[in-house]
């Protein structure tokens, strides 16, 4: 009689001590990294693979974002080329999996400056470039939960801009220039974004100054000009002429509401923005804009890889910085017809040069949580 | 005769009486907005979606479905701003020529779009999008991420210039839509789009070249996707390769709010209108009343969905895709 299938059986069945040898083999394999800390993760890098990851090319403020990346490397001696442009198109997850790819392609040789796309998706970014032994700094989006100093040497820093004084700033002016009384609305940019969220209270800290203005609505037009364009028409039908002063969020969509005025042959209110491109400056100069805020975006965009390169090849340990070097915000600009002239003379005719080791020169001080 | 007025007799007015109940309701909370200037508005912030939404809505009557408006309206926007200003920048010289150029370079684009759906045989679904992609990256790299502006004041006319208090783009995107009525209903093409949606393979036993019509659909489509980016250039005096963001929700959602089928054979470009004024004095009008901003896009998916459930004939329906 055939035992084939006792014997069958018999094979499948692990048996109880091989079972054991084999979980307790796993398992050491396991924890053999975390057995000798993380001692990988703080060895200087040479010549780390540059790359910068961001939403999209479509906007000069970006652009200037880019530029400042590729000068930076220019200045390593190396050409634009040497820097790798990570493009997510508003998707955190391709954001996510971009890094990770080029994190795998480089063997965690790499220094990366990154805006996360949303404030949830900085942490995963940070935590996935230190498993790799990369170092990465972050602008604009990071949760307040986040510290560069809890995740190690390998996030860097955190770079942004606050919007509230400037935002309140250029509000300020835009209250003088309607004499005090009247009534402002806000276009406001995409709601869950904190430059959004920081221009809208840079508003409200100025009103609370005036109170004979009212703040007739406020509403988002997602930083889109066509949006800007059909919702100032919309304010127009509901407030008519009690709209004598707009508070834009960005500079697209004050060129949407500057047209809309137009369609409605209505002209002479003062409406300030904020980015400080260069057409918006063209139209501090004769007069459609009444102001706009510059981040310098140029050096933004070139300090935030050149701190991610010098704190991989080992120029200076990122823990041994204090807090402010590691969260800090960079400068913000309001240019308004006093002072366009010269703004332009400095940043747009003549291209700046910037000290690249330069890294905290033009901080505008630590990130303050409120 | 039978005195009950018809089921299918309320489902075709079904979109225009949900568009006077809403401009009722609007105008009950804020007479403002019954006003000639309002509508005015309503009507520039409508006339480039409306295009679109004829555009596509040759192609959904004929049973397939072309996402590729938002690339194709920011490649044809950027062709135009840069047509324009190499013939002199001004109507007065040689720019009007970009305007034909641009109609062909989008019904070119749009015959691409159709080949490689018909050739290779690609779903609409995914020929159309990519080619969508193809037309946003293509922007993206003529232009360099940079505006291009568009100041001509006689091109400007477009917008600033009122006749009867409607400006003229808004008689530009009229005239193309009689147009289109023309070519669906007294034309053997338009026609044999509502053939082929209605029944692929018998029109194809009846003789109807379906490959051939396929394609001249979606190249009609993509012509139509360029008077929308003139438009839209028209409108906001620049192009830039985000022209064409949020077309792709708002032309279909249009196009079936007013009453065309998603599977083919049933609407038109009226319904298509129809549709486009709805879902303007949707947005217009909640802003006009004062609602919050957080319940907007809550309030237009209400709307839209009922809109959708009168103007749908749910018995004719044999199973929901």
């Amino acid at each position: 009689m055939s035992t084939f299938i006792k014997d069958f059986i018999e094979r499948e069945k692990v048996s109880r001590r091989n079972f054991m040898l084999a979980t307790a083999a796993g398992v050491t394999t396991a924890a053999m990294p975390g057995l000798f800390g993380s001692g990988v993760a703080n060895a200087a890098l040479t010549d780390p693979a540059l790359a910068w990851s961001y939403r999209d090319r479509a906007s000069a403020y970006w652009n200037a974002i880019v530029s400042g990346g590729e000068t930076f490397v220019e200045s390593l001696g190396k050409t634009k080329a040497d820097m790798t442009s990570l493009i997510n198109e508003g998707s955190s997850e391709k954001s996510l999996s971009d890094i990770k790819s080029f994190l795998a392609k480089n063997s965690g040789n790499c220094a990366i400056a990154c805006d996360a796309n949303d404030s949830p998706n900085a942490r995963p970014v940070a935590e996935a470039v230190k498993a790799a032994g990369g170092y990465v700094s972050t602008i604009w989006n990071k949760s307040d939960d986040l510290h560069p100093w809890d995740i190690g040497n390998n996030y860097v820093c955190h770079l942004s801009w606050s919007g509230v004084k400037p935002s309140e700033e250029a509000a300020r002016a835009l209250f003088k220039k309607m004499g005090g009384k009247g009534g402002v609305v806000h276009v406001g940019g995409i709601p869950a974004n904190i430059p959004a969220i920081e221009r809208l209270q840079g508003l409200m800290n100025a009103l609370k100054d005036f109170p004979e203005i009212e703040l007739l609505d406020v509403q988002p037009a997602d930083w889109d000009t066509q949006k800007a364009a059909a919702l100032m028409s919309s304010f127009i039908t509901r407030f008519g002429d009690k709209i004598t002063g707009v508070h834009c969020a960005n500079d697209n969509m004050a060129y949407g509401v500057i047209e809309a005025f137009k369609a409605e042959g209505i002209t002479g209110v003062p409406i300030t923005a904020f980015d400080g491109n260069p057409e918006a400056v063209e139209m501090v100069i004769n007069g459609e804009l009444l102001a706009t805020v510059f981040t310098n975006p140029m050096w933004g965009g070139g300090i935030a890889l050149a701190l991610a390169h010098h704190a991989a090849i080992g120029t200076f340990v990122p823990s041994e910085e204090p807090n402010e070097h590691r969260e800090f915000y960079g400068p913000s600009v309001v240019i308004s017809t006093d002072d366009v002239k010269e703004f332009k003379a400095r940043f747009m005719d003549a291209t700046p040069t910037y000290d690249w080791n330069d890294f905290w020169g033009q901080s505008a001080g630590a990130i303050v949580y409120n | 005769m039978s005195r009950h007025i018809s089921r299918q007799t309320i489902t075709r007015w079904a979109p225009l009486m949900v568009l006077m109940v809403l401009v009722g309701f609007f105008t009950v909370i804020n007479p403002d907005f019954f006003s000639l200037r309002n509508f005015a508005r309503i009507a520039i912030a409508s006339a480039p979606a409306l295009m679109v939404a004829v555009g596509v809505t040759f192609i959904i009557v004929m049973g397939s479905i072309d996402l590729s408006m938002e690339g194709a309206v920011s490649l044809n926007a950027v062709v135009f701003a840069f047509a324009f200003l190499h013939f002199g920048g001004t109507l007065n010289s040689w720019g009007w020529l970009a305007l034909p150029i641009v109609l062909a370079f989008g019904a070119g684009f749009g015959l691409v779009n159709g080949l490689v759906h018909v050739k290779l045989r690609i779903p609409s679904f995914m020929a159309s999008l990519a080619m969508g992609f193809i037309g946003t990256g293509a922007a993206i790299l003529v232009t360099g991420g940079n505006i291009v502006k568009v100041d001509d004041d006689l091109f400007r006319g477009l917008l600033t210039y009122r006749y009867l208090g409607f400006p003229l783009m808004v008689y530009m995107a009229g005239g193309f839509l009689l147009l289109a009525a023309f070519i669906q209903s007294y034309t053997r093409l338009g026609r044999n789009f509502y053939a082929i949606g209605g029944g692929e393979e018998l029109a194809h036993a009846s003789g109807v070249n379906v490959q051939r019509v396929r394609v001249a659909g979606f190249a009609l489509a993509g012509m139509f996707y360029a008077v929308a980016a003139v438009l839209v250039v028209a409108r906001i005096g620049q192009a830039e390769s985000v022209s064409g963001a949020n077309f792709m929700f708002i032309s279909i959602t249009s196009a079936v709010v007013g009453g065309v089928a998603l599977w083919g054979g049933v609407g038109g470009v009226w319904n298509a209108l129809v549709g486009v004024l709805i879902v303007g004095v949707i947005n217009n009008g909640m802003v006009v009343i004062g609602l919050p901003d957080f319940i907007q896009s809550g309030m237009l998916g209400v709307l839209v969905i009922i809109a959708v459930v009168l103007s749908t004939d749910r018995r004719a329906v044999a199973f929901v895709k």
